[in-house]
């Protein structure tokens, strides 16, 4: 019972990601997608719950799916005439894609099957922010700041391409 | 090697850290410079501007010593390769802040962000060279794309400046992405995102044994993000459309800069990562991918079609950006051979390239002040208007072709005498075929400049040039002419330059 069921969450999450994820790829209706991104996103999230990541979980659920994907909704439903809108691809090339897919597909799941990949043991920890926060004051305190400056320039790059050219 | 923490890396750090102050200072004099008149404010952000890139190179140079460390605990590489990249993006970037300061492109738009834009692409192109860890590389890069995607896009009422930008966003996001997904595997393989671990982890037996798909897999995404930045083929799509869209000065960073620095982080991925030193100057392949053929492939591929599409195109800026994919291809050659000579090469390649490629796109920008125009056809006729700039387009052209007295030359002869010495032949004739296929689109260039358009009637106007632009030509063409005098300092700092981390 007790190995049961975390496999039982698993194929419950897998199927819901992988459902939501075929809806936002193939469905024509944009406000649908939108919606079934987030439960894409959430069950990555509980995924990562899952591995004993909790603190990902948790930026997932925050950053993308109550910041990303709510940005997104606004995006979508404060844009004119988007509800009518039906979305098609000028050209589909439905041949040569599958085939590009399919081998893609084929050579990672044979490469996911056979390689031996480095591994280590799953170790039932407490909360994992701690460590993290250490880490990144620490060790990885230079990406840390680069990461900033990241923020930074994209903050600049958005508000200067957004700006009307009177303001210039 | 010698792996060193954060405060007592941080003196080894100085460069990077001026430039990081200096794009905070020009952002804040932007703005209490707001009410003045546009040239006042535009002296208030180019002179601090110029101020921090210079501190900083002074810094670089005086950094440039002996030592040889991880910095950071083996976060950025501290090592005579990097300090010679760290020299040459920052003297690049000196160039393009001048380069704008005239340009008519940019004229009619305020450079502010233009200026923080080009220190902080600067300043993680540093970053991005010396990045011996997977996260490093990718945030590093990150930077580097999305303050490019905006310099591109700089001109927001030109058609095509957007067009260039969204095409160059689609094509970065895709290939980090692709990169991404390729880093990941590679850690889920070794369990490590440090590159020196790495290597140690695919030296192990068991994992060559049985790891060959998944390597090969591996090298093929992550060199889809790298070969984006270099613009080799077939990751070199957007590179004619986002050169012909983005406003001159900016066309000329992203050929130098991205490109030189796709190139370094090429060398420390596959040097550092998955090769290790085998004595006398040699490099061993660890794992169990032969990625040397794919680079001699993409090296030789990339080269023929740059050429060769440039043969028949009509636009400088498009022309200039293919000759820019072949010179892709010939540095190439120089990081396929597996060498301590393909690296000294590749170094003296890219410096040589800096000066000659950095010299066209400035005529290039000149030439659009006049004419207004970036059609080979309306060069026609600027020999009798502008004989001195015609005869420093010749040199620039000319040591680009890669002719004897021009540095150009010696830059070529540089990595074709890499090739031969590590028992390549057949690599470098293509090399050498490949050269002679590029003279005739430069020659074709100076033949409009020379002999055309002497039909014309309109009487001989000479062109204005700004004194700014008459020194930076000055600076930019003397190397080339006296490119074989150079030699013994060239040699001394592709010497240098060879010193990677763990290599003395």
């Amino acid at each position: 019972m007790e190995t049961l069921a975390p496999k039982i969450i698993f194929w419950v999450f897998t199927g819901l990601m992988l459902g939501s994820a075929l809806v936002v790829v193939l469905g024509t209706n944009l406000v649908r997608a939108a919606f079934a991104l987030l439960a894409t996103f959430f069950s990555v999230a509980a995924f990562y719950a899952m591995l004993g990541a909790d603190f990902l979980a948790g930026v997932q659920i925050l950053v993308y799916v109550g910041g990303i994907l709510t940005l997104f909704l606004f995006g979508v439903m404060l844009t004119n005439r988007i509800y009518g809108l039906e979305l098609e691809t000028a050209t589909f090339q439905l041949g040569s894609g599958a085939l590009v897919s399919l081998t893609v597909f084929a050579v990672l799941v044979t490469v996911v099957l056979t390689t031996p990949w480095s591994q280590t043991a799953l170790v039932e920890e407490g909360p994992t922010t701690p460590a993290i926060g250490r880490l990144l004051m620490t060790e990885y305190v230079l990406p840390f700041e680069i990461a900033s400056v990241l923020l930074l320039v994209a903050l600049l790059g958005a508000a200067m391409l957004v700006r009307r050219r009177i303001d210039l | 090697m010698e792996r060193l923490d954060t405060v007592s890396s941080l003196q080894y750090f100085v460069p990077e850290i001026v430039l990081v102050f200096s794009l905070m200072a020009v952002l804040f004099c932007d703005l209490i410079s707001k009410n003045r008149s546009q040239s006042e404010r535009r002296l208030v952000i180019v002179i601090p501007t110029l101020i921090g890139l210079v501190v900083a190179l002074f810094y670089a140079f005086a950094g440039a010593g002996e030592v040889s460390a991880g910095l950071f605990n083996n976060m950025v590489a501290l090592d005579g390769f990097g300090n010679v990249l760290r020299i040459l993006f920052i003297a690049s970037s000196i160039f393009v802040l001048l380069f704008t300061v005239h340009s008519k492109e940019l004229k009619s738009v305020h450079h502010g962000e233009l200026l923080v834009l080009l220190l902080t692409v600067t300043v993680s192109l540093i970053w991005m060279a010396n990045s011996i860890n997977l996260m490093m590389i990718y945030l590093a890069l990150e930077t580097v794309s999305i303050a490019s995607y905006v310099m591109v896009g700089y001109l927001k009422t030109d058609r095509f400046s957007n067009e260039a930008s969204l095409k160059y966003i689609i094509f970065g996001a895709v290939s980090s992405g692709t990169m991404l997904f390729g880093m990941s595997l590679l850690f889920g393989l070794t369990g490590s995102l440090d590159l020196y671990e790495i290597r140690a982890a695919l030296s192990n037996q068991e994992i060559v044994a049985s790891s060959g798909p998944a390597l090969m897999v591996i090298i093929v995404l992550i060199l889809a993000g790298i070969g984006f930045k270099m613009a080799t083929v077939p990751f070199h799509f957007w590179c004619p459309d986002v050169y012909t869209g983005a406003p001159t000065p900016v066309t000329a960073f992203l050929s130098v800069g991205p490109k030189v620095a796709g190139f370094a982080v090429l060398v420390r991925f596959f040097y550092g990562g998955l090769s290790e030193p085998a004595g006398g100057h040699n490099w061993a392949m660890v794992g169990s991918v032969d990625w040397q053929t794919i680079l001699m492939v993409v090296a030789v591929l990339t080269m023929s079609l740059g050429n060769i599409a440039a043969l028949t195109q009509t636009n400088v800026k498009r022309l200039l950006a293919y000759s820019s994919i072949a010179h892709a291809g010939y540095i190439m050659m120089g990081a396929a051979v597996l060498t301590g000579e393909g690296i000294q090469a590749m170094v003296a390649y890219m410096v040589v390239y800096l000066f000659m490629n950095l010299g066209a796109f400035l005529v290039v920008i000149i030439v659009h002040n006049e004419i207004g125009s970036f059609e080979v056809k309306d060069y026609a006729g600027i020999w009798r208007r502008a004989p001195m700039l015609t005869l420093v387009m010749g040199v620039f052209l000319f040591s680009l072709m890669g002719i004897p007295p021009f540095a150009g030359f010696l830059a070529k002869w540089y990595v074709f005498s890499a090739v031969i010495k590590a028992g390549l032949g057949w690599f470098a004739v293509v090399g050498g075929v490949n050269s002679a296929i590029g003279a005739f689109y430069y020659l074709q260039i100076l033949k409009t400049m020379f002999v055309d358009g002497d039909e014309t009637p309109s009487p001989a106007k000479p062109l204005i040039l700004q004194p700014i632009y008459a020194g930076l030509l000055f600076v930019l063409v003397v190397p080339n002419i006296i490119g074989l005098l150079l030699w013994g300092y060239l040699d001394r700092v592709a010497q240098y330059s060879q010193r990677l981390l763990d290599v003395i």
